[in-house]
């Protein structure tokens, strides 16, 4: 299958082209001789292609573009440029499955066709009157292209937009994933244990994470088979007190599953909502039954919360995260000028801000009724696999520093989102189905989140805000196991049908997400690391007996509480008798309404006081979530736009001066280790290389603010030098358009 | 002089006042100056005190509450803490505290009982024990101290009338009496008229100054003028005024007629690529242009060059009520007020922040010095910034293009020289603008510090590339709130020598100037000597000035300063061909040239029409803009495909050209923000013994490199040339530490001015050559390593947006640094 690729690096010059008839060209994997392929990956296969296509800059002013071949395969649109790509700096930071000019197929938010001076929406495959002259694709990772189709061929044309529209925007069954055909085409080398990113698939490692936290609670085995409940997760651990009958009773609705345990023995738990039925008592009295059975857990205290009253539902999510992408959507720049007139208060007015609060804010009230009041908590939902999964699992990031550590952030995510039966399927819409009803960036809402607590804590954490950036790309990358299924029971149901299909071949074996391997060398991964994370944990033995002595060279916070926090628990003086008197919420009470929250002003309480300690940032941490405190992620969302980016500015420079300052540590203990080497062995003085970071800083210089994500080229073509006013003025005494510039000498004007 | 009599006399009457209710008698306690641990400046006098309080600290100070005393003397609101090492009483006096705050600086103060919270004025009458005591400050600081239970009742109600009492809000006339709290004791006055200036900067006062800068700037056809020598010429100008060197004083004279106030065309900066930044106010109409004159004025504004741009800042720039009203909104945002309890729902912060208009402000300034930046970088150009009075947008924005193009107005002390030059000496009105004496409210406005917010936006979209830091912009900002600096006290340099005495004997003018100023004006021996606001010494201790600027120089620049020309050929950029002598107009971000822009040209005086009778064509216009876009488009890539070679971006001279859009600009956190209760969060309290990880790592460098040398000194015979090589870095920190001048290590040829004492860079590998640049505050940084713990910064690294991420990594220089030859002078730190 590879060889298919290998005329990729050999490119014609663009008059080739008139030599290969369309038919030719679409003869698919047969005539690879003059054929323009990327370097498909194993069971990829290209669909269609159309040549002399010009992609656009998004700089209006120029019009300028590259020429070069469309192509759509099964896994993703792809533009391979006529031009050579000559000396290629080898870009510090790039995927392996797909390149800055390739769109997998599920990443595509939406494809609008470009008419003379109009774009038109494509909503399906059938083209009424005329077809466009331009396809405008919309990326999910917020990436535009734009592709003129005015050079080339009509029924090259014509195929190749009919192509990329029914391959990006048709329904399709889950089979046509991508992933099943790479999976069988491709060895991985067997996830190699991943430093222990605990998969939780397994009774072991939910025992582990039961254990680690000290929590009392029974763990079910009794689901592998989903012998219980398709719904429920293979296992789980629910309190003590629930019986076997009970788990069967609603299919797993209503049983609370448990999620994380406070050192001082309560623990959170989340419950999917059960169906209310009026006049028949039973739910009722099982759901008594069942916070009864939460109480029993601590102290017989028990809160709980609906978030489905409390929160946005995940439709109020879609919509608003549809008005708000929109402001990153840059076509042309223009447009960007345009929408900065009123960028703050579209901001605003958009909500997604807002709704990042609240659920930072509903976090927080859950963490104060652990922490503070030592409460079982017990979060509910309709569906109990998207509010709760977000709220659940920021909670668990505030309490517990195990999960900001690389791998405890995955554990997370699979604990809570990948076998706590997130709908990743179907809220991501991998499919392309046509019913968006379902579709809601609840995921990508989650990620959010935890970036604004990395961006008001940074040393609390070991990502990066590049991992975050990376992993809200890769739910749109149709490869990996972790987005593809409904929930595990989908996942077994759905690998035991591939597996029997493809016997000969032994089970298919999806990479998961957390194999950054399959997506990136180990250069790039470096850039995961945050490297102010206060302190280095062990890459083996993972988190399980933490407090090591402090061995660290640097970086190193003293870390007095990291897993010993109940000596420091910041309200411990409050664990009075009164907290031993029976206090169960009466179930009357929560059915009715939800406990008229108030939170703001007393969580504002519970927030100040916690202000007042010195911050630890390997104990509790809480967001602040005042106006200005609740940004945008810029990395996420302005990356590509070229009129933001900082040459030579911004964050990364700092960032990068760090390292060089880590770098020199380095080199001076080595040059030391060597030093009192020779003292001992009284040899030749070592010639110590100056610790010259000029170089390297003066390479970080070069970087833009968006770094890692735009190539240095792309920065500098048409990095616009002349501010807004000017620059439009300059577009509007018409066409002074430029006539010479190096790398891109195709010059158009449309 | 600044005052009228009428208020001195009001002055007069309010010491007795205090006296009755001084605490101590000062008298006794003046040899040393400490009361109750609290150190007086002399003839300060302790009004009250409260013991057992505690002060909130913000998050910039470390967070968390300190205890200690609360003092209020008549000249500050002062805090000690409890166990802080006995004052030296040799040490020279400092005239606020780290905790202190000055009395002059509250707006507002606030008393919050158990279960209320009331404003506190002179007349009202607390009906309750304040437990907390809140002052609102005007440079948008709120100071926040408890009271202890055990702190006794009367005290904190006294210290609280004390405070409301005493502060004055905005009431005239206050001013000078508090000059005279801080500085009017005779020995005061002879500590001040003591101190010196520091030398490592460029004050502008005198003609060596100005040809200095010429130098610095490669300058070539420019001379010194001193023909306003006597402000005869025009008042508002400072003594010293650049022209080209082709015009006579006797020629010059004349011209000073055509400008309103007789503000000519000065030149202000050269770009290394020869073109020059000119600023003059708007042109005199109603007067006949001699033939003479008409040459004279030619040959002013384009410097001998032959295309003029005129940059017009009227229209397009806020005007000074505009900015006026967008602070007071900005401010009304982000001080979270306890008396009026009404705050901005989060969910329209956003909004709220747009509609103050503040940000569009910054932009539009930014954007306006950027374009000039542009134009200037395209060379062989005179550009002249022209503005109706030529005192407010006009130092907004050839300061910003400075900042922009020149590395050595990003250090800390070349921005210092770069205030003097454009906003001191060129007579921005500060003491109208600022309002210290509450007396003519229509002037006030904050040019000032919208000009501070422009360049922290720079900064923060380029924080690698700047010397200074944000603390040090924090400094500025807060010090105008401070009526006690002759920068600020004055609005021109006229008015600053009249207080100073220079012409009091002198000279008297016919046209009778003596009569603008206020009556009774005559030096007040009284009045005391007003320091200069870069004197931070007298408001900083060493600790927080080391923190003014950053220790890890930017990158250095490679290439030389050539005879300040750094344009290889320049006939690629020459228009000159067209048209001989050509003006354009810039204005609204495109290019025209209306018949009537220089008036002398216009068809009404008509004699100039012969000569140039061809009106610059359309053209032309379409020349300077491709020019301007061709920079824009062509030279990146250029850059790019040599970007391992010296110069690519890092071009020392390629100005930093700030993003504008929405996202890109933000609000300065660090400062509007400080104050705002719930801001407070925004750079948590760090416990205190913890340093900032990047503190730490710089610290740990630093013991590598004494352990390195240590080890390296023992093994090797003949330790100087041997030891040189590792350190060499080390040589070149330790250099920027001392000097504080050194935005470049010294590998860097000499060029600018202000490297001019940096050791030959032939010795950089040279152990002795340590030794020899002067050490303005080498023993501050030890000190900052010894108790790490006090020094408590507050970093946010993990912020995407530059706003709130601080290159602060600091080396600390090698102790063997502690032992350097105090030299050279007085200066900064000592």
């Amino acid at each position: 299958m590879l060889s298919l690729g290998s005329g990729g690096g050999k490119s014609a010059k663009p008059s080739f082209v008139s030599y290969v008839t369309p038919e030719e060209i679409n003869s698919e994997k047969d005539t690879p001789k003059e054929e323009k392929h990327p370097d498909l990956l194993p069971g990829e296969v290209v669909f269609c292609s159309a040549s002399t296509v010009l992609k656009l800059t998004q700089d209006e002013l120029s019009q300028r573009g590259t020429f070069g071949t469309l192509l759509c395969t099964n896994f993703r649109v792809s533009f391979i440029s006529d031009e050579e790509t000559g000396e290629e700096t080898a870009p510090l930071f790039k995927n392996k499955l797909y390149g800055e000019n390739d769109i997998p197929l599920s990443c595509v938010d939406n494809i609008y066709g470009g008419y003379e001076d109009k774009r038109k929406l494509v909503t399906g495959s059938q083209v009424k009157n005329k077809y466009p002259s331009k396809i405008i694709i919309h990326c999910k990772d917020l990436r535009v292209f734009q592709f003129a189709l005015t050079f080339c061929k009509e029924e090259d044309a014509k195929r190749i937009f009919q192509g990329i529209v029914h391959h990006c925007l048709e329904p399709k069954s889950l089979k046509n994933i991508f992933a099943f055909s790479f999976c069988e085409n491709t060895a991985f080398p067997e996830m190699q244990m991943q430093q222990r990113t605990m998969m939780f698939d397994s009774a072991e490692d939910w025992a582990q994470d039961l254990k680690r936290t000290k929590g009392s609670c029974r763990l079910v085995t009794e689901n592998a088979n989903f012998g219980l409940s398709p719904n429920l997760p293979q296992y789980f651990i629910v309190p003590e007190s629930v019986s076997e009958a009970d788990m069967t009773l609603f299919q797993g609705k209503g049983l609370p599953i448990w999620c994380w345990s406070h050192h001082s023995g309560c623990a959170l738990f989340k419950t999917s909502n059960l169906p209310l039925q009026q006049e028949d008592n039973v739910p009722q009295s099982y759901m008594e039954k069942m916070l009864t059975a939460v109480a029993h857990n601590y102290l017989y205290s028990v809160k709980t919360e609906d978030l489905s009253d409390t929160l946005p539902t995940v439709q109020d999510i879609q919509l608003s995260y549809s008005k708000f992408k929109q402001f990153f959507f840059i076509d042309s720049t223009t447009d960007f000028w345009v929408s900065d007139m009123k960028w703050f208060s579209s901001l605003d007015n958009c909500g997604w801000l807002d709704i990042i609060r609240q659920c930072l804010q509903k976090a927080m009230e859950v963490v104060e009724c652990l922490e503070k009041e030592n409460n079982n908590v017990l979060i509910m939902e309709d569906g109990g696999s998207d509010l709760c999964c977000v709220i659940s699992s920021l909670a668990q990031l505030m309490l517990d520093s195990y999960y900001r550590t690389l791998q405890g952030f995955q554990s997370l995510v699979q604990k809570e989102w990948v076998a706590g039966g997130h709908n990743f399927l179907d809220r991501c819409n991998q499919l392309h189905l046509k019913d968006k009803e379902n579709v809601s960036p609840v995921f990508l809402l989650f990620l959010e989140c935890v970036w604004q607590l990395l961006q008001q804590y940074g040393p609390a954490f070991q990502f990066s805000e590049t991992y975050l950036t990376v992993l809200s790309d890769s739910i749109h990358v149709p490869v990996f196991s972790t987005f593809l299924f409904n929930s595990q029971h989908h996942r077994a149901s759905i690998l035991r049908q591939a597996d029997s299909s493809h016997s000969q071949r032994g089970t298919l074996n999806c990479p998961t997400v957390w194999d950054w391997s399959v997506q990136f060398d180990c250069k790039a991964q470096q850039l995961f690391i945050n490297p102010l994370y206060a302190e280095k944990p062990k890459l083996d033995k993972s988190m399980r007996r933490p407090h090591r002595p402090k061995h660290q060279r640097q970086l190193s916070l003293p870390s007095a509480t990291f897993k010993t926090p109940p000596k420091k628990g910041f309200f411990k003086d409050e664990t009075d008798s009164l907290k031993k008197i029976l206090r169960v919420k009466r179930i009357s009470r929560w059915m009715l309404s939800p406990d008229s929250p108030q939170p703001s002003s007393t969580s504002r309480e519970f927030y100040e006081a916690w202000q007042r300690k010195p911050l630890d940032y390997h104990g509790l941490l809480l967001p602040c979530l005042d106006g200005p405190a609740v940004r945008i992620w810029m990395q996420r969302y302005l990356r590509w736009i070229q009129e933001v980016q900082i040459f030579g500015g911004g964050l990364v420079t700092v960032l990068s001066k760090v390292s060089d300052l880590l770098d020199e540590v380095q080199e001076l203990q080595r040059q030391l280790d060597r030093h009192s080497s020779s003292l001992t062995s009284n040899h030749q003085r070592p010639r110590p290389r100056p610790i010259s970071a000029e170089t390297d800083s003066r390479l970080s210089v070069l970087l833009s603010s968006s770094f890692p994500f735009t190539t240095l080229k792309n920065n500098w073509s048409y990095k616009p030098a002349i501010p807004t006013g000017l620059l439009q003025s300059l577009m509007n005494s018409g066409n002074l358009a430029d006539t010479e510039d190096d790398d891109q000498e195709s010059l158009v004007r449309a | 002089m600044l005052t009228g009599s009428k208020t001195t006399f009001k002055v007069r009457q309010m010491v007795p006042d205090m006296k009755e209710r001084m605490l101590s008698q000062s008298g006794l306690n003046a040899r040393s100056r400490d009361m109750f641990g609290l150190r007086c400046l002399p003839g300060e006098c302790v009004l009250q005190r409260a013991v057992l309080v505690r002060k909130k600290l913000t998050a910039r100070e470390g967070g968390g509450w300190l205890a200690g005393t609360l003092f209020c003397t008549h000249f500050r609101v002062a805090f000690v803490p409890q166990d802080i090492p006995k004052p030296d009483d040799n040490a020279d006096p400092v005239l606020l505290g780290d905790h202190d705050v000055a009395l002059a600086s509250i707006e507002k103060v606030v008393a919050v009982g158990p279960s209320r919270t009331k404003l506190v004025t002179p007349n009202s009458s607390l009906k309750f024990t304040p437990e907390e005591l809140v002052l609102y400050c005007r440079d948008l600081r709120v100071i926040c101290f408890l009271f202890d239970r055990l702190t006794p009742e009367t005290q904190a109600i006294e210290i609280t009338y004390t405070i409301a009492k005493t502060y004055q809000p905005l009431k005239p006339g206050t001013v000078l009496s508090f000059q005279n709290a801080a500085l009017g004791s005779v020995e005061m006055k002879q500590f001040l008229s003591n101190r010196r200036k520091d030398t490592h900067m460029n004050w502008f006062e005198s003609a060596a100054d100005w040809e200095q800068e010429l130098e610095r700037c490669g300058a070539a056809g420019w001379r010194v003028s001193s023909v306003n020598d006597r402000f005869e010429m025009a008042t508002s100008l400072p003594r010293f005024n650049v022209v080209p060197q082709k015009v006579l004083d006797t020629e010059l004279k004349k011209t000073f007629a055509h400008f309103n106030e007789g503000r000519i065309p000065r030149w202000c900066w050269r770009h290394p690529r020869g073109s020059d930044l000119l600023r003059m106010a708007s042109f005199q109409n109603n007067i006949y242009h001699e033939k003479d004159d008409i040459r004279n004025l030619e040959l002013i504004l384009f410097g001998g060059l032959s295309l003029c741009v005129v940059v017009e800042l009227g229209e397009e720039m806020p005007s000074p009520a505009d900015i006026q009203l967008a602070h007071s909104r900005l401010r009304a945002l982000c001080l979270g007020d306890l008396s009026t309890s009404v705050s901005v729902p989060d969910d329209k912060w956003l909004s709220t922040l747009e509609s103050t208009h503040w940000l569009d402000y910054t932009r539009c300034c930014l954007r306006k010095a950027a374009e000039v930046a542009c134009l200037l970088r395209s060379g062989h150009l005179t550009v002249a910034l022209q503005e109706a009075e030529d005192r407010d947008m006009s130092c907004v924005v050839s300061s910003l293009v400075q900042v922009m193009c020149d590395p050595h107005c990003r250090t800390q002390l070349g921005f210092q020289g770069l205030v003097q030059k454009e906003w001191v000496m060129a007579g921005h009105r500060f003491y109208n603008r600022v309002n210290y004496h509450r007396d003519n409210d229509k002037e006030e406005a904050p040019v000032f510090l919208l000009f501070l917010d422009c360049v922290w936006q720079l900064w923060s979209q380029y924080p690698s590339r700047f010397q200074l830091t944000e603390d040090f912009l924090l400094a500025l900002h807060d010090s105008v709130h401070l009526p006690l600096f002759s920068t600020f006290l004055a609005n021109c340099q006229r008015e600053r020598c009249k207080r100073t005495q220079h012409l009091s004997q002198s000279y008297t003018p016919v046209n009778g100037w003596r009569d603008v100023l206020p009556r009774g004006s005559s030096p007040d021996p009284s009045d005391p000597t007003l320091p200069p606001v870069w004197d931070w010494a007298l408001q900083y201790s060493g600790q927080r000035q080391a923190r003014f600027t950053q220790p890890i120089p930017p990158p250095p620049s490679i290439k030389p300063l050539l005879n300040g020309n750094l344009n290889t050929n320049p006939d690629a950029h020459r228009l000159s061909d067209t048209t001989p002598v050509s003006v354009f107009l810039l204005s609204r971000g495109a290019f025209s040239c209306p018949a009537n822009l220089l008036p002398w040209r216009s068809s009404s005086s008509g004699v100039y029409k012969k000569s140039h009778r061809r009106a610059p064509s359309s053209e032309n216009v379409q020349a300077l803009e491709r020019l301007l876009k061709a920079w824009a488009l062509t030279e990146y890539p250029h850059a790019l495909t040599s970007n391992c070679g010296p110069q690519g971006p890092l071009d020392p001279y390629e100005p930093l050209l700030p993003l504008l859009l929405g996202p890109c600009v933000g609000v300065w956190r660090e400062c509007y923000l400080r104050g705002a209760l719930h801001a407070q969060a925004f750079s948590h309290p760090i416990s205190s013994n913890h340093l900032h990880p990047v503190e730490q790592l710089a610290w740990e460098v630093q013991q590598l490199r004494d352990k390195l040398a240590l080890a390296s000194s023992k093994t090797d015979a003949n330790p100087p040339a041997k030891r040189a090589e590792p350190r060499r870095t080390d040589t070149n920190l330790n250099q920027n530490t001392n000097n504080g001048t050194f935005l470049f290590p010294a590998s860097r040829p000499q060029g600018l001015g202000v490297t001019r004492a940096a050791p030959p860079p032939t010795s950089i590998n040279h152990q002795t050559s340590r030794g020899a640049p002067p050490s303005s505050a080498p023993q501050s940084r030890p000190s900052h390593k010894d108790n790490g713990g006090s020094n408590k910064h507050t970093f946010l690294f993990g912020h995407p947006s530059a706003t709130e991420a601080r290159p602060d990594q600091r080396y600390y220089p090698a102790p063997n640094n502690t032992k350097l030859p105090k030299s050279n002078g007085p200066s900064i730190g000592s």
